[in-house]
């Protein structure tokens, strides 16, 4: 109930235990015995005999046993003088006294002061852990969602690839087109000119046979033709005239 | 086994962490159940050299202070024990001076 300062020596063990207990954890036994840190200290009966002391005389001489047992001693280390109350004796007595004064009317105060300093400190501790666990957990929930973002890119990605397969293949296609349509116009002027050409050779072709042929009439003939002519028109006239 | 060194049958990969209040031998039958006419044979077993003695006392301080000082909420009993064993040993050690002050004669 007075010092805590005791904890400080019961933190270096776990400490130690702390550091060394990735060696332990790689034991093929696997079940490791560690000892745990109680919450309440074995207990006592008249400030400092163990509790364990009363229970050993109980089972064999009943719950006054063991304080007939101390009375007894002591009236025997007294009454034969093994104990010499000298006068030291006086002074431990009278600090005895007062320091069982002092615990019946401190004890419960400071007791519950220390309990709760130490309680304090363990919610620290633990609040601190608790904290960093938090982070941790949160890290990884940040993770988590960076690698989901990250599939989105992939996605993106995706997105991206098949756009620039699209912009390729108009691409292609409008080249196709250029291909088709310059193969069309140059095919085009070719049956142009075999037109052209025809044409040509038709209209000179026939201004040739129609030279000729008007060169090969004679005057004779043409007065021939004429006379026929008249002939024809002079039958036609008398059809015409009789009917 | 030097000065630091841990007992020879620690372990690490077995025991675990080591543990000071613990003892790591082989165990023999509490002192608490053995029979009255074993208790020579018993004796007999035990290890007497320095560095057993020295070990046994350790072990015996280590497991006090687990199971008085160490704990969360800790009394003042270990200050009263200590007082106490330190007062009692001070009177055997000092007896043969105290002896003198004796205030009778015959008993």
């Amino acid at each position: 109930m007075f010092s805590r300062a005791a904890l400080l020596t019961a933190q270096r063990p776990l400490t130690v235990a702390a550091t060394r207990s990735a060696a332990a954890a790689a034991a093929p036994g696997g079940a490791i015995e560690r000892r745990q840190r109680p919450e309440h200290p074995g207990k006592v009966r008249l400030g400092f005999l163990p509790e364990e002391w009363f229970q050993f005389f109980y089972n064999k001489t009943g719950v006054t046993g063991p304080y007939t047992f101390g009375v007894g001693l002591i009236t025997y280390l007294c009454s034969k003088e093994i104990y010499v109350m000298e006068h030291e004796y006086y002074s431990g007595l009278s600090l005895g006294i007062m320091a069982i004064i002092a615990v019946k009317k401190l004890g419960p105060v400071i007791a519950k002061w220390a309990d709760g300093e130490i309680d304090k400190i363990e919610s620290e501790w633990k609040e601190g852990r608790e904290a960093e666990l938090k982070v941790l957990s949160d890290a990884i929930e940040a993770e988590k969602k960076e690698q989901w973002r990250a599939d989105g890119a992939l996605l993106l990605m995706e997105a991206k690839k098949e756009n620039i397969a699209l912009q390729l293949e108009a691409a292609f296609r409008e080249r196709a087109m250029n291909v088709y349509s310059e193969v069309k116009r140059r095919l085009d002027y070719q049956v142009e000119c075999r037109h052209v050409e025809r044409r040509l050779s038709q209209k000179h072709m026939v201004n040739w046979i129609t030279t000729n042929v008007l060169a090969s009439i004679s005057p004779q003939q043409e007065k021939e033709t004429l006379n026929k002519c008249i002939a024809d028109l002079s039958a036609l006239a008398l059809r015409v005239k009789s009917a | 086994m030097a000065f630091g060194d841990y007992p020879a049958e620690y372990n690490p990969k077995v025991h675990g962490p080591y543990d000071p209040a613990r003892f790591y031998g082989k165990a023999d039958v509490p002192f608490g159940q053995v029979k009255l006419g074993e208790i020579g044979a018993w004796l007999g077993r035990r290890n007497k050299t320095p560095n057993a003695v020295a070990g046994a006392v350790s072990r015996a301080w280590w497991r006090w202070q687990h199971k008085y000082v160490f704990p969360k909420r800790a009394g003042i009993a270990p200050f009263f024990q200590l007082t106490v064993a330190s007062m009692t040993f001070f009177y055997l050690i000092n007896y043969t001076k105290l002896k003198h002050h004796r205030n009778y004669k015959y008993h």
